[in-house]
């Protein structure tokens, strides 16, 4: 039976792989694997039930032998220890099953776990030997039977402590493991598990030829008892109850070898188990392992606590360097730094002071008060050492620390300082002196210069943030400018006009417009303020306001530049000055007027003539002579058209453009181009203007504001 | 291009040589230089625009806004060896009849000792 036991686990397996390979197909991962764990444990445990139970009527059977026959032998000894080996084996797997489950860094919660379900069995164990005996004792008869019993027992609680020891112990051993120590455990589990085939065929293992194999196992066992990572991540309290747990386990194994010694080649037994090189074996690796941990935790205890504040440290300076991703503020960042310098220093007391306006706050504090911090300000003020990176580890021997009668000895200023920009000052006093050697200061600084590092970050972020802001700010200024500009001139028969108006920055200085004053009378304006972008674009707003409000009252050009210049010197600034050009158009006249102010020559084709040309008149900017003595400085021109004349308005930035070379574009490159093309249309001349710039600078080379009109005067009369 | 900007102090006048091209950023330095106090203690200031290529508007405004101050202190201001490209430029805003510019270096000394 038991036989057919043994050949139904690699059956198990089989299936397990096979629903492994259903679960991924059918994608319910989940369920199969975990059904297949619970049914292979139930199987186990079956098994080691009824084999522990066959072997217990074996024994019972071959003992009662020995008491009617008194021959000390057992029956069927071959079927005895394969039910032993089928026994260990499935508790062992059993326990691998389980504790595969276990997972996480929680030490203290596998010890317990060890403790509470597998070691309390050598205490049972000791109750049920010590309970026979006084039964033996008080009914003063020998009862080989009982005692065949309660070793039986004892066996059983032996191997599942074993083997919950043994894996639990494996968890901790593989605690951040590599390959090779893999490897290594996983050559020490076949190796044992060869162990199980003496028994089968019954080997006595304290044979010679035994001997060195089993030397050579011990030695590899404890090479493996020297990986106690796990231990040194136990905090001081988890390390002393772990002793005592470490001890309670200890005292496990002792009771039971004890036992199991004490009953060693037995008269009165039918059975041996120390003959069992397995379970020699896993004693030796299950009381070593715990030895060796039991021992590295006793000696580490006065050590971990520095490990314990290094682990702190490193946790605290993360939470710093991360305080920027979870979006905390600076007040937090200063409350971590503060908390943080003070466990790392073990710091007694402490205040920091916060720089707000040149003003030192002191925000934080601890075991000090608000006269002490002014008396020590003032005296490191008299020395003029405040606010500087200052370490003083002997305060007694400074006569005025020593007038202040301080409770400390030593202090440690430290600045949180970026390169032009102190933010605080942390202040740390200890009690006693020497109380920041180097390593402490070292870590104080990596604090510091990590909150510094926080602080600049936290900084640069809502600077960016103010920046958008400025740029929608600024896109919104641009969409008002181009909206200062009219984009529709009136359409009439007797003329076309085509404009073209392009900004270098996001605002610009240059403008045009119209205003139409009569029926057959239009007003045309086009300037340039001095300067670009913000404060020009102002300007240009005004001299449109100017341009509106004056030509109400129909007045000349020379008149409104003259009216013009004295308001605009009033609110200019002294650098400022802006050129303009105004024409009144009247085609009931067939003529126009215009001044010019400093702006750029007037570009003319006269069809009659048949002559392109620049008007060559004289005209000061505006706001440049701030008096009444600019009248002096404008002309003004009047200039009958015929149909088919083109005139050209552009500003500076047309004719200033430049190429790669630095050559400017100029007035008579642009002469030519109307040369070329006056015949066209208004807007086709504009267009051949523009790509013959575009062409001549190359892309991307806008330094001026550009602006460019064509009007043309068209032959037919309007109708009326 | 940056630019340079020398003073030469030469019997009771300061002679200024721009080099270079007066756009916004070098204007500043220009404001500057006609800015110091000390300036007002010479009677006469001829610029050498020989080797300037180029003023923008901001450089013409710091002349500008310099003239009236020159004017009420008696203090001549006279540019010479001007490009034409340069000229041009003074031109065109009308600061030929506003400003003193000639063709060199000894018409302008001749002017300022007039």
């Amino acid at each position: 039976m038991a036989k057919e036991r043994k050949f139904s686990l690699p059956f198990i397996d089989i299936t397990s792989t096979k629903n492994k390979i259903l679960s991924q197909e059918n994608k319910t991962a989940d369920s199969s694997p975990m059904l297949y764990k619970t049914n292979a444990r139930s199987l186990l445990v079956t098994t080691a039930v009824v084999s522990w139970a066959l072997l217990l009527a074996n024994v019972l059977f071959s003992a009662h032998r020995l008491r009617e026959q008194g021959v000390a032998q057992l029956s069927l000894p071959f079927l005895n220890n394969l039910l032993i080996v089928v026994f260990l084996v499935s508790v062992f797997l059993f326990q691998r099953l389980s504790t595969e489950s276990l997972k996480g860094v929680d030490f203290i919660g596998y010890l317990w776990n060890l403790f509470s379900k597998a070691a309390v069995a050598a205490y049972v164990s000791v109750a049920l030997f010590l309970g026979y005996k006084v039964m033996t004792n008080y009914a003063d008869t020998e009862s080989p039977l009982l005692l065949h019993l309660v070793y039986q027992i004892n066996f059983g609680l032996l191997v599942v402590f074993l083997a919950k020891a043994f894996y639990i112990w494996r968890q901790l051993l593989l605690y951040h493991k590599n390959k090779f120590l893999q490897i290594a455990w996983d050559w020490f589990e076949l190796l044992l598990g060869a162990m199980l085939l003496l028994t089968i065929f019954n080997f006595d293992y304290n044979s010679y030829i035994f001997m060195p194999l089993l030397a050579l196992i011990g030695f590899y066992i404890l090479f493996l008892c020297t990986n106690l990572k796990w231990v040194a991540y136990l905090t001081f309290s988890n390390k002393s109850r772990s002793l005592v747990l470490l001890g309670a386990i200890l005292l496990s194994c002792y009771i039971f070898v004890r036992f199991f010694r004490g009953l060693k080649d037995s008269p009165n037994l039918v059975i041996d188990y120390t003959d069992v090189s397995f379970l020699l074996l896993a004693m030796m690796f299950v009381g070593s392992y715990t030895l060796a941990a039991f021992l590295v935790s006793l000696f580490s205890l006065p050590t971990s606590s520095v490990f314990e504040q290094k682990s702190e440290d490193l946790l605290n300076f993360q939470r710093l360097s991360q305080s920027i991703q979870q979006g905390q503020s600076e007040a937090q960042v200063y409350d971590m730094l503060f908390e943080s310098t003070i466990k790392a220093s073990d710091a007694s007391a402490s205040w920091f002071e916060l720089i707000r306006n040149g003003e030192p706050q002191v925000t934080h504090l601890l075991n000090i008060n608000i006269d002490q911090i002014k008396r020590i300000r003032h005296l490191l003020l008299a020395y003029n050492i405040h606010n500087i990176d200052y370490i003083n580890n002997n305060l007694n021997r400074n006569p005025g620390f020593r007038d202040l009668m301080l409770p400390w000895k030593s202090l440690i200023i430290l600045p949180i300082k970026s390169k032009n920009y102190l933010s605080g000052v942390l202040y740390l006093l200890k009690d006693i002196e020497q109380g920041f050697d180097r390593e402490t200061v070292n870590v104080l600084r990596t604090f510091t210069s990590q909150t510094i590092l926080t602080i600049e970050n936290l900084r640069l972020i809502s600077e960016s943030l103010q920046n958008e802001r400025y740029k929608e700010e600024l896109k919104i200024a641009t969409q008002v400018q181009d909206s200062l500009i009219p984009k529709k001139f009136p359409v009439d028969s007797w003329f076309e006009i085509s404009t073209h108006a392009l900004a270098a920055k996001e605002v610009g200085g240059d403008f045009y417009d119209f205003l139409q004053l009569s029926e057959s009378r239009i007003a045309i304006i086009i300037g340039d303020v001095s300067g670009k972008g913000i404060s020009a674009a102002f300007h240009m707003a005004q001299m449109k306001g100017i341009f509106h409000g004056l030509m109400q009252q129909d007045m000349p050009p020379s008149e409104f530049m003259k009216q013009a210049n004295s308001a605009l010197s009033r609110c200019l600034e002294k650098t400022s000055f802006i050129t303009s050009a105004l024409y009144i158009i009247d085609y009931s006249m067939k003529g126009f007027m215009f001044a010019r102010a400093g702006h750029c020559h007037t570009l003319y084709y006269n069809a009659m003539m048949d002559d392109v040309f620049y008007f060559q008149t004289d005209g000061l900017g505006l706001g440049i002579i701030r008096d009444k003595s600019y009248a002096n400085h404008i002309r003004e021109m009047y200039y009958d058209y015929n149909p088919s004349d083109v005139m050209v308005i552009y500003t500076d930035g047309i004719v200033e453009a430049r190429n790669e070379a630095n050559d400017e574009y100029g007035e008579d490159r642009l002469k030519y181009m109307l040369q070329q093309t006056y015949h066209l249309e208004a807007e086709d001349i504009k267009y051949a203007i523009i790509n013959d710039l575009e062409n001549f600078t190359g892309p991307d080379n806008l330094y001026d504001d550009q602006t460019l009109l064509v009007i043309k005067f068209k032959p037919v009369e309007p109708n009326k | 291009m940056p630019m340079k900007i020398t003073n030469e102090i030469k019997d009771n006048t300061i002679i200024m040589t721009l080099d270079g091209e007066l756009d916004a950023s070098s204007s500043v330095m220009l404001d500057e230089e006609l800015s110091d106090p000390e300036i007002m203690e010479y009677s006469k200031i001829l610029v050498d625009c020989k080797n300037l290529h180029y003023i923008s508007s901001a450089g013409l405004g710091v002349f500008i806004s310099h003239l009236q101050r020159f004017e009420d202190a008696q203090i001549k201001l006279i540019f010479y060896n001007m490009q034409d490209k340069v000229r041009n430029v003074f031109e065109i805003l009308g600061l030929d009849l506003l400003m003193t510019i000639v063709s060199d270096y000894e018409e302008a000394r001749s002017i300022a000792n007039e």
